[in-house]
C-alpha cells in the first residue's frame, strides 16, 4: 500500500515550501523517521521526515519547487507497485487549468488547486516562488467606484477582513471611508491607495465612524520612487509560456545601428577643450538614461507576481574585474551632467577592479549597459542582470560605407543589442526604446536639450 | 516556576568550532540527553556562510575570491541566503525544543525578530519587521540577520545583529540575497564613538539586552550554561 508523502505545514501561517534537497533517491529504502527532505519556508529550513516505512517509490518534484502545503512530493510504497493513480492524475497535478479564479485568501483552494512550478524554471532559478492562483479577473486594475463589487475586498471565507495596505487603512480611517466595497488593485486584491481616489467619504461602521476631516480625493505623492502594477492576466500568460519555452528570464533581442558622426564630432570637441575626456561610453549611458526616462516601460523590475516601474533611472555599468565581473551603479543617470558621469563612471569601475565597492554601489541598478567596443567586438548579445528587464550591450565604433541620399559615403557607425525580458518589454516597447535612444545619439544636441 | 534558559557566552570563536557545537547541542537536544533550552552568543571572526536558499546572484566574487582575502566560506543547513559575520557582530544560536513551546516555525521566527526588536529598543534603537523579509531593520537599513534549521522541531543556528561590525565586510556578498540592501549596525545607528571603551561598553549592553530579550520571548529566566552543555576547551579564554 503506497503512502503519500506531502508539504507539511511547519507552522499554521505557512503556506508553500521549497524542496531545497533530496536526502533519499528513489529506490532507497525508508524506514519510518527517515530524513527524505529538507524543506524552507521564509528563513527556516526543517527536514521532512517518513510517516511509513518502505521504498522511496517517487520523488515528484525536483529539488528547488516550490510546492503548496498538502501536495504530493513523494510516495513510499512497495517495490514495483503501481503507483501511476497516486502520483498521474492526483490532486497538484493538474494543467494550468487548475488555477482558477478561487481568491488567495481562500488557502483551501490554493492547497489543493495550485500546480507545481514548472521544473525546468525550478532547477534553474531556485528561488522563483511558486505561481501564485490568479485573482478574479478583472479585479487587478479596475478602477474602483464606491458601491463597487465586492468581490476582491471581502473574499470568501475571509469574513469581516479587509485586505487593505497599510497606508490605505490609514487615509481610510482619516478620511473616515468604509473599506468594504472597494475593488484592491494591489497583489492577491489588496486595496492599496491608488484604490481609494474618488471613493466618497461615507460612514465606517462601528464606533470609529466620524466625519472625513480631509478632502475626498488625494493626490498621489510626489517623490514616490517607484509604482507596482500588479499583473494582468494577459501579462501573466506571457510571463508563464515564454517562461517555459526559453528559460526562467525570457530573453529576446533587438539590434540596431546607429550613426555616430555627430556624437564622435561633439565628443572631440568637449575632448579639445582639456577638461577631462569624455568617452562614448559616459555618452552612450547619458543617452539611455534620457531615453528610459521617456520610456519609463522598459525601466522595471520583474519581481514574480507584479512589475516595479522605478520612477528613478539608475544605469548598471558591467565593470570586467580580474575573476568576473560587476556592476557598479551610477545613480539618477539622467539627471547627471557628462561630466559627472564621465568622473564617476571612471571612480567606480576602479574602485570595483581593486574590488572596493560598498554594496550600495554596485545594487539598485534599474536597467544596465555593457560595453564591449573598446575590445573591438562589433556587436554582441548581453545576459540579463535581474531583477532588471533589460540590458544593452554595446558594440564597437566601425567606420562603414553607408548609402545616404543615393551616394556612398563613410560613416562612424556603432551597433548595439538590447536583450529584453519578455515578462516586462514586449517587443514594440523595446524598439520604441531604441528608436529614441537611436535618435538622441544620431542628435546628441538631445542630450543636453 | 519559569524553566531556565542557558546562556553560554563563547568569546570569540571560529564558525567551524561552534557549528560542530551546535549540531552536537541540537543532537543531544532531540535524543532527551539535554532538557533545557540554551542560548549561545559568540562572536566570528570573519566568514561568509551561505544558507540553503543562496542564489548564485548573491555571490559577486567566487567562493574562491572570497577565501583568498582570508575569509572563510561555509555552506550550512540553515534557511536564508548568504550572509557575513565578522568581529563586532553579536551572533546567537538558540537551541531551543519548539515542541515545548509551539509547533510553528513562523512564530519561532517573529519571536526572534520581537526579542531583537526589543533588545534594540534597550539600546535606544528604534527597529522594525519588514513584511516578507525576515531579519530586523531600521530605517529602512538592514542591522540584524536571521536563519534556522530545525531537526525534530529543536531549532539551532539563529540570528546576526551588527553591534559595532566593520559593514564592509557585507561588501563581499548581497546580504540575504536582496539587492540594493544596505547594513547597519548599531553603533552607526547612535553614532557611538569609534574607540575601544566605547565599543565594549555597547557590546556589553547589547549581549545582555538580547539575553533579556530572548528570554523573556521564550518565557524562560536565563541562567548560565554549565560544561555539561559547552566543553571545556570551548569556554570563553
Amino acid at each position: 500500500m503506497a503512502t503519500k508523502v506531502v508539504m507539511e505545514a511547519l507552522s499554521p501561517t505557512m503556506e508553500e515550501g521549497r524542496v531545497v534537497e533530496w536526502k533519499k533517491n528513489e529506490g532507497d529504502p525508508i524506514a519510518t523517521g527517515d530524513v527524505l527532505a529538507e524543506v524552507e519556508t521564509d528563513k527556516a529550513v526543517m527536514e521532512l521526515v517518513a510517516r511509513a516505512g518502505g521504498t522511496l517509490l517517487k520523488r515528484v518534484v525536483p529539488e528547488g519547487t516550490t510546492v503548496p502545503v498538502s501536495q504530493l512530493v513523494a510516495v513510499i510504497g512497495d517495490k514495483g507497485e503501481d503507483i501511476s493513480a497516486l502520483v498521474g492524475g492526483g490532486a497538484g497535478n493538474g494543467g494550468p487549468a487548475a488555477q482558477t479564479t478561487k481568491p488567495v485568501a481562500d488557502t483551501t483552494a490554493q492547497r489543493t488547486s495550485m500546480p507545481p512550478a514548472p521544473p525546468a524554471a525550478a532547477a534553474t532559478e531556485s528561488t522563483a516562488p511558486a505561481p501564485r492562483p490568479a485573482p478574479p479577473p478583472g479585479v487587478s486594475p479596475a478602477p474602483s467606484r464606491p458601491g463597487a463589487s465586492p468581490t476582491a475586498a471581502a473574499a470568501p471565507g475571509d469574513g469581516d477582513r479587509v485586505k487593505a495596505s497599510p497606508l490605505a487603512r490609514k487615509i481610510a480611517a482619516e478620511r473616515g471611508l468604509d473599506l468594504h466595497g472597494v475593488a484592491g488593485s494591489g497583489p492577491a486584491g489588496r486595496i492599496i491607495q491608488r484604490d481609494l481616489e474618488g471613493v466618497a467619504a461615507r460612514p465606517a461602521p462601528g464606533p470609529a465612524a466620524r466625519a472625513p476631516q480631509v478632502p475626498a480625493v488625494q493626490p498621489v505623492p510626489a517623490g514616490e520612487p517607484f509604482r507596482d502594477v500588479p499583473l494582468t492576466q494577459i501579462r501573466k500568460t506571457i510571463a508563464r509560456r515564454l517562461s517555459q519555452s526559453i528559460g526562467p528570464i525570457p530573453t529576446f533581442y533587438l539590434t540596431t545601428e546607429i550613426d555616430m558622426e555627430r556624437v564622435a564630432e561633439a565628443r572631440d570637441a568637449l575632448n579639445a577643450r582639456g577638461e577631462g575626456r569624455i568617452s562614448f561610453n559616459d555618452i552612450t549611458i547619458k543617452a539611455t538614461a534620457l531615453a528610459l526616462r521617456q520610456h519609463p516601460a522598459c525601466n522595471a523590475w520583474w519581481q514574480d507576481d507584479h512589475i516595479r516601474y522605478w520612477a528613478e533611472v539608475h544605469i548598471s555599468m558591467a565593470v570586467a574585474i580580474e575573476d568576473g565581473l560587476i556592476t557598479p551603479v551610477i545613480r539618477h543617470a539622467d539627471q547627471k551632467s557628462l561630466r559627472q558621469i564621465s568622473a564617476e563612471a571612471k571612480d567606480l569601475a576602479g574602485r570595483a577592479r581593486e574590488r572596493r565597492l560598498k554594496p550600495e554601489e554596485y545594487t539598485g541598478g534599474t536597467f544596465s549597459i555593457s560595453n564591449l567596443g573598446m575590445l573591438d567586438i562589433d556587436e554582441f548579445t548581453a545576459v540579463i542582470n535581474p531583477p532588471e528587464a533589460g540590458i544593452l550591450a554595446v558594440g564597437r565604433l566601425a567606420e562603414k560605407a553607408v548609402v545616404e541620399d543615393g551616394t556612398v559615403a563613410v560613416r562612424r557607425r556603432m551597433r548595439i543589442t538590447m536583450s529584453c525580458d519578455h515578462r516586462v518589454i514586449d517587443g514594440a516597447t523595446g524598439a520604441e526604446f531604441l528608436k529614441t535612444l537611436k535618435a538622441m545619439l544620431e542628435n546628441p544636441l538631445a542630450l543636453v536639450w | 516556576m519559569t524553566a531556565p534558559l542557558l546562556i553560554a557566552d563563547l568569546g570569540r570563536r571560529g564558525y567551524g568550532e561552534v557549528l560542530s557545537l551546535q549540531r552536537d547541542l541540537c543532537r543531544r537536544r532531540v535524543a532527551g540527553e539535554i532538557t533545557d533550552d540554551i542560548l549561545l552568543l559568540v562572536e566570528h571572526p570573519p566568514v561568509v556562510t551561505l544558507g540553503r536558499g543562496t542564489r548564485a546572484t548573491s555571490l559577486p566574487l567566487s567562493a574562491d575570491a572570497i577565501g583568498a582575502r582570508g575569509v572563510e566560506v561555509y555552506e550550512v543547513e540553515r534557511g536564508g541566503d548568504v550572509t557575513w559575520h565578522g568581529p563586532g557582530q553579536l551572533v546567537g544560536y538558540p537551541i531551543v525544543d519548539l515542541r515545548q513551546h509551539r509547533e510553528d516555525l513562523h512564530w519561532y521566527l517573529r519571536e526572534l525578530e520581537g526579542g531583537l526588536i526589543d533588545a534594540l529598543t534597550a539600546l535606544g534603537v528604534a527597529a522594525e519587521r519588514t513584511p516578507g523579509l525576515t531579519g530586523v531593520w531600521t530605517g529602512g537599513r538592514k542591522i540584524a540577520s536571521i536563519g534556522i534549521h530545525v531537526k525534530q522541531w529543536v531549532t539551532f543556528h539563529g540570528f546576526a545583529l551588527n553591534v559595532t561590525s566593520d559593514l564592509a565586510g557585507f561588501g563581499l556578498i548581497v546580504p540575504c540575497g536582496i539587492h540594493g540592501v544596505t547594513m547597519t549596525s548599531v553603533a552607526r545607528e547612535l553614532g557611538t564613538p569609534d574607540d575601544a571603551a566605547a565599543a565594549d561598553a555597547l557590546w556589553r549592553g547589547a549581549s545582555g539586552a538580547v539575553v533579556a530579550a530572548v528570554a523573556h520571548r521564550l518565557d524562560r529566566v536565563p541562567a548560565p550554561a554549565g560544561t555539561t552543555i559547552v566543553p571545556a576547551a570551548l569556554e570563553p579564554a
